[in-house]
């Protein structure tokens, strides 16, 4: 159990700035979109194995709660997306990019395009939110 | 710095280095795959708009079969082994990072077996 607790304790006291956060953002975006994904095909699954609980399933989705959490997921799939790039255009083509200066700048630009880029599906889905889900508009 | 040196290391081919290619271009792929399912069916269609009837006309088209079946097939081996790199920081052992790695091989093919036999199967509409 030592493992554990000292692998914790290095995730949180670690003093790597963007690259810590960077990395540990990346793992909890990565971790929170594979619980989804897991959930999401067996879900899908029931159109075949059992049909009539698709509706029930989905209603669920349709819950406010659920709503607020398709957002955070859209978050995580987005940052995931522009940091996973970043890491692989870096570790297959430009692994100079890697270095001391420029790492930690292109950290904090992923970050800002992955806000940019999740701000317009934020807002339509908090509008379907507030539609559908509230029925407020 | 200028004055770098450039150093060619061998390395010898084994799982992990495959696993660690594997999550860079498939990463790659999912982009264009997991955000377009993600815009799609989130912003522009919606869940309020998802039924298994919208599901059935999806699935008319073999062309969306063809790319939900990749999406599965990329998505969640990506997933499990992002999983399974994550567990490996809290296993030092070789032989609890065995043991787990081959739990989340058979999570892995159950849960991507029950997936494709459902994309492939298709929608089964229940008698109203």
């Amino acid at each position: 159990m030592s493992n554990i607790k000292n692998t914790l304790v290095g995730y949180v006291t670690y003093q790597g700035r963007e690259g810590q956060y960077t990395f540990l953002l990346h793992r909890i975006t990565g971790l929170g979109t594979l619980l989804f994904l897991t959930v999401h095909i067996l879900d899908t699954a029931t159109v075949y194995f059992a049909p009539q609980l698709y509706s029930k399933a989905i209603a669920l989705y349709r819950n406010p709660i659920f709503m607020l959490g398709e957002i955070a997921l859209v978050f995580c799939l987005t940052f995931h997306g522009v940091n996973g790039l970043r890491i692989a255009v870096f570790d297959l083509f430009k692994p100079a990019w890697w270095g001391p200066k420029d790492a930690p700048r292109s950290m904090r630009i992923t970050l800002w395009i992955a806000i940019l880029l999740w701000i317009p599906p934020a807002l339509v889905m908090g509008y379907n939110l507030i539609h559908y889900a509230l029925g407020w508009i | 710095m200028a004055d770098s040196i450039t150093r060619r290391v061998k390395i010898r081919r084994n799982y992990e280095t495959l696993a660690w290619k594997w999550m860079r271009y498939s990463g790659i792929l999912l982009i264009p795959l997991a955000w377009g399912h993600m815009v799609i069916q989130d912003v522009l269609v919606g869940v309020h708009q998802i039924n298994i009837d919208y599901v059935a006309l999806r699935w008319s088209f073999l062309g969306w079969r063809v790319y939900d079946f990749l999406l599965l097939a990329f998505t969640f081996a990506h997933g499990m082994n992002g999983l399974r790199q994550v567990i490996f920081d809290f296993l030092n052992t070789r032989m609890s990072r065995t043991v787990i790695s081959w739990i989340f091989f058979f999570c892995w093919a159950i849960i991507t077996l029950i997936g494709a036999a459902a994309i492939i199967g298709g929608v089964k509409i229940p008698a109203k």
